[in-house]
């Protein structure tokens, strides 16, 4: 009891509650700022990076990382205080007790993915798993097979692996994607040859949230008998995953997607038919010789119970999050026209919405939404000025690539944080097209493509 | 069987609970969830199945009174947006 008064006294003194309006007119009193420069005297404002904004922003950006569970962290926190032992040391209780929680880990894992606890491999999140994949399975079969297909769609890590391997004198197919964002079937059968070593392709896009036909695609592979990798950092714990009906081989995994910890992958391995890799991490023969290293305890226990978690919870958060986003975008469309969803709406997650606003430009619009966190392109990409490749990739327009924002839309989003969403994204946009002569000439009905701009 | 006065004050403490968080997105989630899972179980009647749901219930509650506790240690600095705006 006394624990709960001392907590509230300490909250109340740090965090003195003004309900109601912002107050705007306090400035920074550099004297009474304690050390960082950041925050303004005023605890309402933040102050960063020359923007000011008055308060956390909503988080819609669960594509880019998810915030962890109260549950996840409960359970990390029991492993990171007793579990320090080595998971590989065999002498004592230490490493036993160890080495329990990670095997409990990968019983959870496995669960989710319907696989054998044996065929998982933990890492350090999906890109490793990506990289291992691609460049062990084509290292160790490199004498019979130089081939490898891909989509142009898949993320950074899948795409710089493969051009890694293009400068060691392998082959690459870089599969279109049609306009809706999937894989044709057709073009994947005809560019698959006698030395395909490898068929890649994610189940859940990152940037636009399509979900790609994987059984079809697993059954392709299956009858020409080449190993399929997929990338399903985006897609565990979301939509249903099975490694027997997707006939997947590899399977690359990431906790921080799932509400579990940053730092900490898993890697699928299929045992029968056995598949062969040449481990990137070369060491004491750990984790099946396949990545050598101590395993970070307390990070593997925090993904395994996040994606128990998310088995549990599939069902429950599914129905909740098609409901935000039907709000969201039915929000949208009520008071806006011109607004494009970037991929298919049928064969997608429902968590992932894509929206291209036109005669709008993007990076002022991004500006403009400072109080939502969300993204445009992926957060791989968007260090460079160039819009995004997948949105290329889907034969989007430069003007509404630029335009493109991504809302994610995850467990902990409530009905009013989409409510406000919608009004500010709304607000900007009309407030950028009220700005726009384009959107002016647009009204009066002229067609922009067949304008000839004169020169000066 | 667990009675179901019970099973309503175990509501009672997991929203009360809930409703402490400095966070606003996981004390909203705590609140909805809570609800949603006792709406789900509303309708069992095998008794062992109540039990289970009961016992359930009641490590969950540990759960987040423990999670809570260090959450108001390290209370946030700033406000979200949508505690500030009515």
């Amino acid at each position: 009891m006394t624990s709960k008064a001392v907590f509230s006294t300490i909250r109340r003194s740090l965090t003195k509650p003004r309900g109601g309006a912002v107050s705007r007119g306090h400035h920074l009193s550099t004297s009474a700022a304690t050390a960082s420069e950041s925050y303004a005297s005023d605890e309402h404002a933040i102050l960063m990076k020359g923007v000011r904004i008055s308060g956390r922003p909503l988080y819609l950006d669960m594509q880019s990382t998810t915030p962890l569970d109260p549950r996840v962290f409960d359970a990390m926190n029991a492993s990171s205080i007793y579990d320090y032992g080595n998971p590989h040391s065999r002498t004592h209780l230490y490493g036993w007790e160890a080495e329990n929680a990670v095997e409990v880990a990968r019983i959870q894992v496995a669960k989710l993915i319907g696989a054998s606890s044996k065929e998982i491999v933990f890492l350090s999140g999906a890109t490793e798993a990506n990289n291992t994949v691609v460049k062990g399975v084509m290292h160790f079969y490199k004498d019979k097979k130089r081939h490898v297909i891909t989509t142009q769609t898949e993320h950074k890590c899948v795409l710089d692996s493969c051009r890694h391997l293009q400068q060691e004198g392998f082959e690459v197919t870089y599969l279109p994607v049609k306009t809706d964002g999937l894989v044709d079937l057709e073009m994947l059968r005809e560019s698959i040859r006698p030395d395909t070593g490898l068929v890649s392709v994610m189940a859940v896009n990152n940037e636009i949230g399509v979900v790609q036909p994987m059984e079809e695609i697993g059954r392709i592979c299956k009858e020409h008998k080449i190993p399929f990798h997929t990338d399903a950092a985006q897609a565990i714990g979301k939509i249903p995953v099975d490694v027997e009906k997707w006939n997947v081989s590899f399977m690359s995994m990431s906790g921080h997607k799932i509400y579990g910890p940053k730092g900490v992958g898993a890697m699928y391995v299929r045992r029968r038919p056995r598949v062969r890799l040449e481990p990137l991490m070369n060491g004491g023969g750990q984790e099946r010789g396949l990545r050598s290293g101590t395993l970070a305890t307390q990070q593997v226990v925090g993904f395994g119970v996040a994606c128990e978690l998310a088995m549990k919870e599939m069902e429950y958060d599914e129905k909740w999050i098609k409901r935000l986003q039907e709000r969201l975008l039915n929000g949208v469309r009520e008071k806006l026209d011109g607004v494009v969803v970037n991929g298919s709406l049928e064969s997608r997650y429902a968590g992932n919405l894509n929206l291209s606003f036109a005669y709008v430009e993007g990076e002022s619009l991004l500006m403009g939404l400072k109080e939502v966190a969300v993204s445009s392109g992926s957060a791989c990409t968007s260090a460079s000025l160039e819009p995004s490749y997948v949105l290329r990739a889907l034969g989007v327009d430069e003007d509404m690539a630029h335009t493109s924002i991504r809302f994610g839309i995850g467990r902990f989003t409530t009905e009013e944080e989409i409510d406000k969403a919608v009004e500010l994204t709304v607000k900007q946009v009309e407030k950028l097209r009220e700005m726009s002569p384009l959107y002016e000439m647009v009204k009066d009905g002229i067609d922009i493509k067949n304008i000839q701009w004169s020169q000066h | 069987m667990v009675a179901k006065c019970q099973v309503i004050s175990l509501c009672r403490s997991l929203l009360r609970a809930g409703c402490k968080y400095p966070d606003y997105n996981i004390r909203e989630y705590t609140k909805r969830r809570t609800l949603d899972g006792f709406r789900m179980n509303k309708n069992l009647t095998d008794p062992s199945k109540v039990n289970d749901a009961y016992a359930e219930g009641k490590e969950q509650l540990e759960v987040v009174e423990r999670v809570l506790k260090v959450y108001l240690a390290y209370p946030p600095k700033t406000k979200n947006i949508m505690e500030l705006k009515v």
